[in-house]
């Protein structure tokens, strides 16, 4: 057996926890190939599931940070396109044997090692997913749901006090769950995750406690548990599923559309319903009417049922599983309803517990979301600790896994953990949410992937982050806070930010600064929560400073945000919450006779399209319901404003905002040189089908071929001294201009998100949080350093960047940059249009994409069917305007920002300073590796082209064009561009779009020289030439709306750009290509590259590329 | 070993106190009330004595319907409906101190080889010298109208099981976690065929469950306890139970005998004439 599959199968559990990366290092190539060779054979072989797992694991990380950066193993290859496909598609086995195969044709190379890296790693997160999949599908009490698939196998019964009127009202009880949600004081570095809690069951340790919540400020009284539920008999035979908070109500009376999760923003309701087994998941495509199943409930044809949740003002995003404690609580009312639970009033017993969790996982995973086992902790009362189970003889994992899917709780008694204890922990800290818009789903693989390599500093953090909770639990026992604060600020800083650097943010250190400075030996610690800083958080301050604190740390907060929100993606502004400890966990009460009523926001939702209608076409409960609620509003304190607020509802109002936001957006468009009769021309070409996706496409006659021999020069081995020599003179005589490429929106970084990506704070650089920009910056200081002559540095920005981007320079002093630093403003706007539905159905069902797991899958179709569904409805091709006005334009691809250059006068202030300037240095904001390096500006000045392009050996993730031969012309083509999406992969060159540009020859392709920029009226007529010569491309972009607390809703909207690789198609513009090392070329696209970028190395090579 | 010679059979449930007045053809052809029929299967076992608990007043009716076994019966009172746990406890002056046959007065029993359903259990009563319940395999759809019981095969005896728990019309999600039973097919519980032999153990524990229940109850919980105290067996019966009370449960207990007895072929003529006249069948009159 080999080193690496020995290590798996170890039976001690020292020799199992060594870390990959170090047995890897000093293996040669043809030893590393030997060890996947024996791993593969060793994975097909093992019966164990976790066995299987790592070995997955082990070969993805020898494939993504080992054998593509040994010296000998070439960077290009060619990635099979079927082996592609089959990754798309999820099948990942065939995926494995066809690149495999390939590897046995073409050898091993960095192409090929990033496909098959990409391919082991989803197997490894499918087998782990199909495996939780299983064990809550075979946990016993949930099994008979997956068998029941018709109304008259349907075993359950809606208890009869459910049923029985109240002979004064005439109104059915009503059942009202109220539950608390979980805060976490450790979560053992996300040992909480199922596939750790199942593998390493006894490093699977949670403390929590139930917590009532209210926002300070609000008006909301006194902290109350903050999610509820409320389920009723009514009388018409359907399924009634009501969001009080996300004003949602829809009638349901057949099982698809109970089923169809993303439809509206009732999925959460959805998946209680069928979780609860009150409509189980058996009965998913069966095509049946929802009638049958109800009478079966109910025992009583024509009788349906109403399910209402509600939030009580608690945002998205705190970090206190607010979601899962709904889902709960929602499955605890219809388990209640249908006597899964015993007690129809108060609470739980352990083994309902535990029931309402397993059932809340299965909710979990039929919604295609997923939180951690600690998840439905509400559910239990006070403080607990949670721990994972080893699975033993009789358990439905023995033998599959090392852990059970369900964890034990221990409650902690008041012996144990003192009221006195627990009110100071009530007085000390101050709970918060931060406000930042966050995705926890990435941190939880790479903490996944982390464990399962053991790498070496994340697995010794683990084991600390083990220690802090018994030290954290000592310290409740003896009734320590001070010390618990210095716990979990020990946690965060230590354990939490060694295993993923990106649970913290600059936002968090920052507020964590000003708060020691604020409150000076009075702060005892910070206090992470849940998966990531910068939601919800807490700090805990001696609580002689605690109740003024949480007022100055409110003001903190807001201040911190104020300054950083440009560049730092929020979905609210800060709140302050009050908050006690919950005794009792989910609880419930059944109202009867004229308590009865729904919650209050209920009526206003649901009251006006009642009160429309005539009285005789209400139902007789309908009827009597409304009396009751009338006589409450008129006698009854806590229903006094109701009639007041219901009246409000039924006039007709504008929009709240909607004219004062429609004008900003006119102003925005006209300040921005808004060309309305061009927008009026797209537009109609969009509707009339002649531009759209399948039009960006060269016609299918085109011959596009891959590079030839010569075509492209290598620049990453050692550059010949003479380039290197030359660059240094062009530099030192300060020939060079660097352009950073700023204008975009970045809307992959923060999935359209709205904040300027420049000024994103992302990475931990020497010591500190930096942004892009700082980055660029520090990098041309060290030219300055070495050669004496600091660069100019123009930061392309458009009517989006612009203005935060000045003002945080200004702020900051160009980061200390001694150089030149100067703004190109763009001249350019375009303004979103609703995306016409054959461009989504284009992208979404005739393009190749990612196909998700099966349930995520499921949630994503269903969504996107309710967004084609709402570009029909809100009008295809027509101006999308409902967002804010920066959220409804768009700046029109980076072709312009060198147009621009001329046009805003940069370029001509410039050279009248600078007279020596001759080349430009173009890069994108997020290609990071781009630095002005003598050796390939002395490469470019020598070859005499007007422009060379930079390019990089392609991998898996390199999508969207290449350099590539076109009719025999060598150029850069878009990947939109391309006929067929896998010429592509016959492409081994990848475009980095980081170019040096000679600026004479730039001047003379537009047909000028450098006299002729004074002249405004030549110069704009010179790029309206051009520009007409460009390709215009039609694309998707996905634009975040916000609403509510902390909702966020995602549109796909189209818009149109032109992309400056175009250029080189120009036969009269000559063009060189360069082939440049991957971490020179690599774009930082999505945030959850991160980690990689930082384990491969790659930021420790930019770091010392840098001089901050 | 024990001798089982005394039959309790409950029928008062206020709303089931004219089940057993109802009359029936049974397999011979021959008209008899559900009652009689009852106490034929009783007195087929063996049993010498019968008491059948009834509502107050019941009793001349009940008499007059009790057809050739009325000698053998008693009538026990019982004074006010507080269920059938209750129920059961007023006859125990009646058992005394002795083991008993109980049957449930609202379900009719046909046993497929016609020994009578409660001689066979009776004998494995006798034989195993403990309390033993008939059950019978149940799909989980129908959990909501039995008691059930979870336990172990007992090994070399095939259709004998070790009850270790009881639940009263049980969820499927509770059934799943509790009363799991090896070798049932997938969603099959063992669930109550209205038939048992009972140690006058359970007397006690009937009697310490309405002490701490005030309310009407089912017998199930002192049942459990009974699990928890001594040995307690289940068999399982190939036979078909029918429950009166539900929809439909007379014309099918009904349909069940007349096909089980000498008129079947008559029957079966009399139901395929019926179905031929099904409308939309395309039969004809």
């Amino acid at each position: 057996m080999s080193r690496l599959a020995a290590i798996i199968a170890s039976s001690d559990a020292e020799e199992r926890n060594q870390p990959l990366d170090s047995l890897c290092e000093p293996l040669s190539p043809a030893e590393l190939l030997a060890e996947c060779d024996a791993l593969e054979q060793f994975r097909q072989r093992s019966q164990n599931l976790y066995e299987r797992v790592r070995a997955l694991f082990f070969l993805y990380a020898i494939h993504r940070f080992h054998l593509p950066r040994r010296s000998g193993v070439p960077q290009e290859g060619r990635i099979p396109f079927s082996g592609y496909l089959h990754l798309l598609e999820r099948r990942f086995e065939e995926s494995i044997r066809e690149l495999l195969a390939e590897q046995r044709q073409q050898g091993p190379n960095a192409a090929l090692s990033s496909a098959l890296a990409a391919a082991y790693r989803s197997l490894g997160f499918q087998t782990l997913a199909d495996q939780v999949r299983r064990s809550v599908r075979s946990t016993r009490g949930n099994q008979w749901m997956f068998r029941t698939g018709h109304p008259y196998d349907a075993p359950l019964r809606i208890r009869r006090e459910l049923l029985a009127e109240d002979p004064s009202t005439g109104l059915r009880p009503i059942l009202r769950e109220t539950t608390p949600v979980r805060m976490d004081f450790s979560h053992s570095a996300w040992s909480d995750i199922f596939f750790l809690g199942m593998d390493y069951p006894e490093g699977a340790r949670v403390f929590n406690t139930s917590i009532n919540l209210a926002v300070r400020g609000a008006g909301s009284g006194e902290p109350r548990p903050p999610v509820e539920a409320s389920f009723r008999i009514i009388d018409e035979p359907l399924l009634r599923l009501v969001s009080v908070d996300l004003g949602a109500t829809a009638d349901i009376r057949h099982t698809s559309e109970l089923f169809d999760f993303a439809r509206d923003y009732l999925g959460l309701l959805k998946a209680a319903v069928i979780a609860s087994g009150l409509v189980p998941p058996g009965m998913e495509a069966s095509g049946l009417d929802l009638s049958d199943l109800l009478e079966r409930l109910t025992g009583a044809r024509g009788l349906g049922i109403e399910l209402t949740s509600r939030v009580l003002d608690i945002p998205k995003g705190s970090r206190l599983a607010v979601s899962t404690s709904l889902l709960a609580c929602l499955i605890t009312a219809c388990m209640r309803a249908t006597g899964q639970v015993r007690r129809l009033e108060g609470g739980l017993e352990e083994d309902e517990r535990r029931m309402v969790a397993a059932r809340a996982i299965l909710g979990e995973w039929l919604g295609g979301s997923g939180g951690g086992w600690q998840d439905s902790g509400g559910v239990w009362p006070g403080m607990k600790l949670i721990e994972g189970v080893p699975a033993r003889p009789g358990d439905v994992e023995y033998g599959i896994s090392r852990g059970c899917l369900l964890p034990r709780h221990r409650v902690f008694p008041l012996d144990e953990i003192t009221a006195e204890t627990r009110a100071r922990l009530q007085q000390s800290l101050v709970l918060v949410h931060g406000g930042m818009a966050q995705d926890v789903g990435p941190v939880l693989e790479m903490v996944t992937e982390k464990y399962l390599l053991r790498l070496a500093a994340e697995w010794r953090a683990r084991l600390e982050a083990g220690g802090i909770l018994d030290e954290i639990l000592a310290c409740l026992k003896r009734g320590d806070i001070r010390g618990l604060g210095a716990c979990t600020q020990r946690n965060f800083e230590g354990p939490i930010q060694t295993i993923i650097p990106w649970a913290g943010n600059h936002y968090t250190d920052l507020l964590i600064a000003e708060a020691r400075r604020a409150f000076g030996p009075r702060f005892w610690g910070f206090w992470m929560l849940g998966g990531m800083a910068g939601g919800g958080m807490g700090f805990l301050l001696d609580p002689d400073a605690a109740a003024q604190g949480r007022d100055t740390l409110g003001q903190i907060l807001l201040d911190v945000k104020r300054r950083l929100e440009r560049g730092v993606p929020f979905a609210m502004d800060p709140v302050v919450y009050d908050f006690s400890i919950n005794e009792r966990g989910t609880w419930s009460e059944l109202l009867r006779g004229a308590q009865a009523l729904m919650p209050h926001g209920y009526y206003t939702l649901r009251g006006p399209s009642l009160l429309r209608r005539q009285a005789r076409e209400l139902t007789p409960a309908q009827r009597r319901e409304l009396e009751v609620f009338a006589a409450a509003a008129r006698t009854r304190p806590e229903w006094s404003g109701m009639a007041y607020a219901l009246f409000e509802r039924l006039l007709p109002s504008a929009q709240p905002g909607a004219a004062s936001s429609r004008q900003a957006l006119e102003e925005l468009l006209a300040a921005n040189g808004f060309d309305r009769v061009q927008h009026e021309k797209i537009r109609a070409d969009l509707r009339s089908g002649r531009i759209g996706l399948a039009q960006n496409r060269l016609p299918v006659t085109t011959r596009i071929e891959d590079v030839r021999e010569g075509d492209v020069a290598d620049a990453r081995s050692a550059a010949p001294p003479a380039f290197t020599r030359l660059g240094e003179e062009a530099l030192a005589s300060g020939a060079l201009a660097i352009v950073t490429l700023a204008g975009g929106m970045g809307t992959r970084w923060t999935r359209g998100a709205g904040v300027v990506k420049a000024l994103n704070p992302f990475v931990r650089l020497a010591g500190r949080w930096r942004n892009f920009l700082e980055i660029h910056l520090a990098k041309s200081r060290r030219t300055q350093r070495r050669l004496g002559a600091a660069p100019v540095h123009i930061i392309t920005t458009s009517f989006m960047t612009h203005a935060p981007i000045e003002e945080w320079l200004r702020r900051e002093e160009n980061y200390g940059y001694a150089g030149p630093v100067v703004l190109s403003p763009g001249r350019s706007i375009g303004l979103r249009l609703v995306p016409m539905a054959r461009d989504l159905r284009f992208a979404w069902e005739e393009m190749p994409q990612q196909v998700l797991d099966e349930q995520k899958q499921k949630v994503r179709e269903s969504a996107r069917a309710a967004l084609i569904q709402w570009a029909i409805s809100s009008g295809e091709g027509s101006d999308y305007t409902d967002n804010l006005p920066e959220q409804c334009v768009h700046p029109v691809g980076h072709w312009y920002e060198i147009p621009n250059l001329l046009l805003n006068g940069v370029l001509r202030r410039l050279l009248e300073e600078r007279p020596q300037l001759r080349y430009l240095l173009l890069h994108n904001i997020d290609t990071l590796g781009a630095w002005a390096d003598p050796a390939l500006l002395g490469r470019h000045i020598d070859s005499g082209a007007a422009m060379t392009c930079e390019v990089t050996a392609r991998e898996m993730d390199d999508r969207g064009g290449g350099l590539a031969r076109v009719d025999g012309r060598l150029r850069l083509v878009e990947g939109l561009a391309l006929p067929e999406e896998r010429i592509e992969f016959e492409l081994r060159y990848y475009n980095t779009n980081t170019m040096w540009i000679s600026v004479d020859p730039l001047l003379a392709v537009f047909g000028l020289t450098r006299s002729d920029l004074d002249d405004a009226e030549r110069t704009r007529d010179a790029v309206r030439r051009m520009a007409a010569r460009m390709p215009a491309y039609v694309t998707l972009k996905d634009v975040k709306k916000r609403w509510g607390k902390g909702q966020e809703d995602v549109f796909p909207v189209s818009q149109y750009e032109k992309l400056w690789g175009d250029m080189t198609a120009l036969p009269e513009w000559r063009c060189a290509y360069v082939a440049v090392e991957r971490r020179r070329g690599q774009q930082l696209k999505e945030v959850a590259q991160l980690d990689g970028w930082l384990r491969e190395g790659s930021a420790a090579w930019v770091e010392q590329l840098c001089d901050f | 070993m024990m001798r089982v010679k005394k039959c309790v059979l409950t029928a008062a449930a206020p709303a089931q106190r004219r089940l057993p007045l109802q009359m029936l053809i049974d397999r011979d052809g021959v008209e008899r009330s559900v009652l009689a029929i009852l106490l034929d299967e009783a007195a087929r076992a063996g049993m010498e004595e019968i008491g059948v608990v009834i509502c107050p007043g019941d009793a001349d009716a009940c008499a007059a319907v009790a057809g050739e076994h009325a000698a053998r019966v008693r009538f026990i009172e019982q004074p006010e409906p507080r269920g059938y746990a209750h129920a059961l406890a007023c006859a125990r002056p009646f058992v005394g101190n002795e083991p008993f046959l109980h049957m449930v007065g609202d379900h009719l029993f046909v046993s497929r080889d016609g020994a009578g359903c409660a001689a066979r259990l009776v004998a494995a009563a006798e034989q195993e010298d403990c309390s033993i319940s008939a059950v019978q395999p149940t799909r989980e759809g129908q959990l909501a109208q039995f008691g059930a019981v979870g336990g172990q095969p007992v090994p070399g005896k095939p259709g004998l099981y070790r009850i270790d728990a009881v639940l009263e019309k049980p969820t499927p999600t509770e059934a799943e976690q509790k009363i799991f039973v090896p070798g049932l097919r997938a969603g099959h519980y063992l669930c109550f065929f209205g038939l048992h032999v009972f140690t006058p153990a359970v007397m006690d524990l009937v009697e310490q469950l309405l002490a701490r229940e005030p309310g009407p109850c089912p017998i199930s919980a002192a049942l459990d306890e009974l699990a928890r105290s001594e040995r307690y067996l289940a068999l399982e019966m190939q036979d078909r139970r029918y429950d009166l009370g539900a929809r439909y449960g007379l014309l099918h207990a009904q349909l069940a005998l007349a096909l089980a007895g000498k008129d079947r072929a008559e029957i079966l003529a009399s139901l395929v004439e019926l179905l031929a006249l099904q409308p939309g069948s395309g039969g004809r009159a």
